[in-house]
């Protein structure tokens, strides 16, 4: 479904776009996330790190107000909480919804914003750079739209900005950025 | 048969929640006097508010979930809306509670029976809004803990005893005197909301909720 959008930007601007993200095997983030919701005069703030290895290992992990932690390699998606002193699976929530995210952010971070199954994408060069997802049929019950927004520096996201139907939002700050550091591999594994 | 069933039941939570099926012995409470009974009211807010709850809950059989919790409250309408969110944000339950009953707006497996929904609003309605009638009988120890007994159309009974200082608990007992819930709420309170609050479900499921406050507004 992923269709590039002609008049937004050029065709060169998007091959550039995509060489940026060519080099990147490895990122290493901190994320402060902010929840809009209509019920709560104040966003909901949550922080934690992230690890990504291509083409699709990911460590999510949140730190704050709650410990929780999902693992994605190849297909394989675990969900942890932190209780008691000790990491507990998940019984499973959302546990469809969660993966498709999780999948989807892996795509972001290698620049394959065409290649998402559920989402149409729409190039700005700005600056700043921001790709704009919209959601597909069926999705969009959920999710209409994603804003990504690109740093200066080649193949960096700065900020994902989440809007549903309805009016909530949410919105993703990435900081202290580490592209291709060297971490070890059972970050992927285990808690 | 039936019987022995219902007995293997409340032994499993027994064994899985520590207490569970017990008549505590009723209390025989020195009547207060009127100006004691504002005390009976303490532990509900009375302005407009929100929160955020970090919640642990324990089903029987040991599996766990942790949540937020998200509740905003307009007492003076006796209204109550409750969120249910995954730590990323995904909302599982959005329910409304309000002289009107129930209106569910969003539910997402395994939170999607009436009777969770039903459950949970009951829940959220013991925490944080007091009865409707006045209590049959209140009263204050010589340590300042406050004792109030409140007794629905139907029977059951509520009864709250504590202090800002030492902590509240919140008893539920159903017709037969049996305790179907109990709530523990321990300070220190932020702007009328205890800090930890621990619920604990006997019947007809046994379940466990531990909730940490961690975003008070008024």
């Amino acid at each position: 479904m992923g269709l590039f959008f002609a008049g937004i930007a050029s065709a060169q601007d998007w091959t550039s776009l995509k060489e940026t993200f060519r080099n990147i095997r490895s990122v290493k983030a901190e994320f402060v996330q902010k929840r809009y919701l209509k019920i709560l005069t104040k966003p909901l703030l949550s922080e934690g790190k992230l690890f990504f290895y291509i083409p699709d290992s990911l460590r999510w992990e949140y730190l704050n107000p709650l410990r929780s932690l999902m693992l994605q390699k190849g297909s394989t998606v675990q969900i942890y909480n932190f209780s008691e002193g000790v990491w507990r699976p998940e019984i499973g929530q959302a546990v469809e919804a969660r993966r498709m995210v999780l999948a989807e952010i892996s795509q972001w971070f290698q620049g394959r914003f065409d290649e998402s199954k559920a989402f149409k994408h729409l190039y700005s060069p700005g600056p700043p750079a921001r790709v704009t997802m919209v959601a597909g049929e069926g999705i969009n019950r959920f999710i209409q739209r994603i804003e990504i927004v690109l740093s200066a520096k080649p193949g960096v996201i700065d900020r994902v900005e989440i809007e549903e139907p309805g009016g909530s939002r949410t919105t993703i700050e990435f900081r202290n950025v580490e592209i291709n550091s060297s971490f070890p591999s059972e970050v992927f594994e285990k808690p | 048969m039936i019987r022995s069933k219902r007995l293997d039941a409340c032994l499993l939570g027994f064994l899985v929640l520590s207490i569970g099926c017990v008549s505590p012995p009723k209390k025989t409470l020195v009547p207060g006097s009127p100006d004691d009974l504002p005390g009976c009211y303490a532990i509900f807010p009375r302005e407009p508010w929100e929160s955020v709850h970090r919640i642990e809950a324990t089903v029987r059989g040991g599996g766990s979930s942790s949540l937020l919790g998200v509740t905003k409250g307009e007492p003076s309408e006796r209204r109550l809306q409750s969120l249910l969110l995954t730590p990323e944000g995904f909302i599982l339950f959005d329910a409304e509670l309000s002289e009107g009953g129930i209106a569910v707006r969003k539910t997402v497996a395994p939170f999607d029976s009436p009777a969770f929904a039903r459950g949970l609003m009951e829940d959220v309605s013991l925490l944080f809004l007091p009865p409707q009638v006045k209590p049959i009988a209140w009263g204050k120890e010589t340590d300042g803990t406050i004792i109030c007994i409140w007794e629905d159309r139907d029977d059951f009974r509520t009864e709250i005893s504590g202090s800002m200082e030492s902590g509240w608990r919140i008893l539920r007992q159903n017709k037969k005197g049996k305790v179907i819930k109990e709530i523990v709420l321990n300070g220190p309170f932020v702007n009328g909301l205890a800090s930890r609050v621990e619920l604990r479900a006997f019947k007809p499921t046994p379940y466990r909720l531990r909730m940490i406050l961690v975003q008070p507004l008024p």
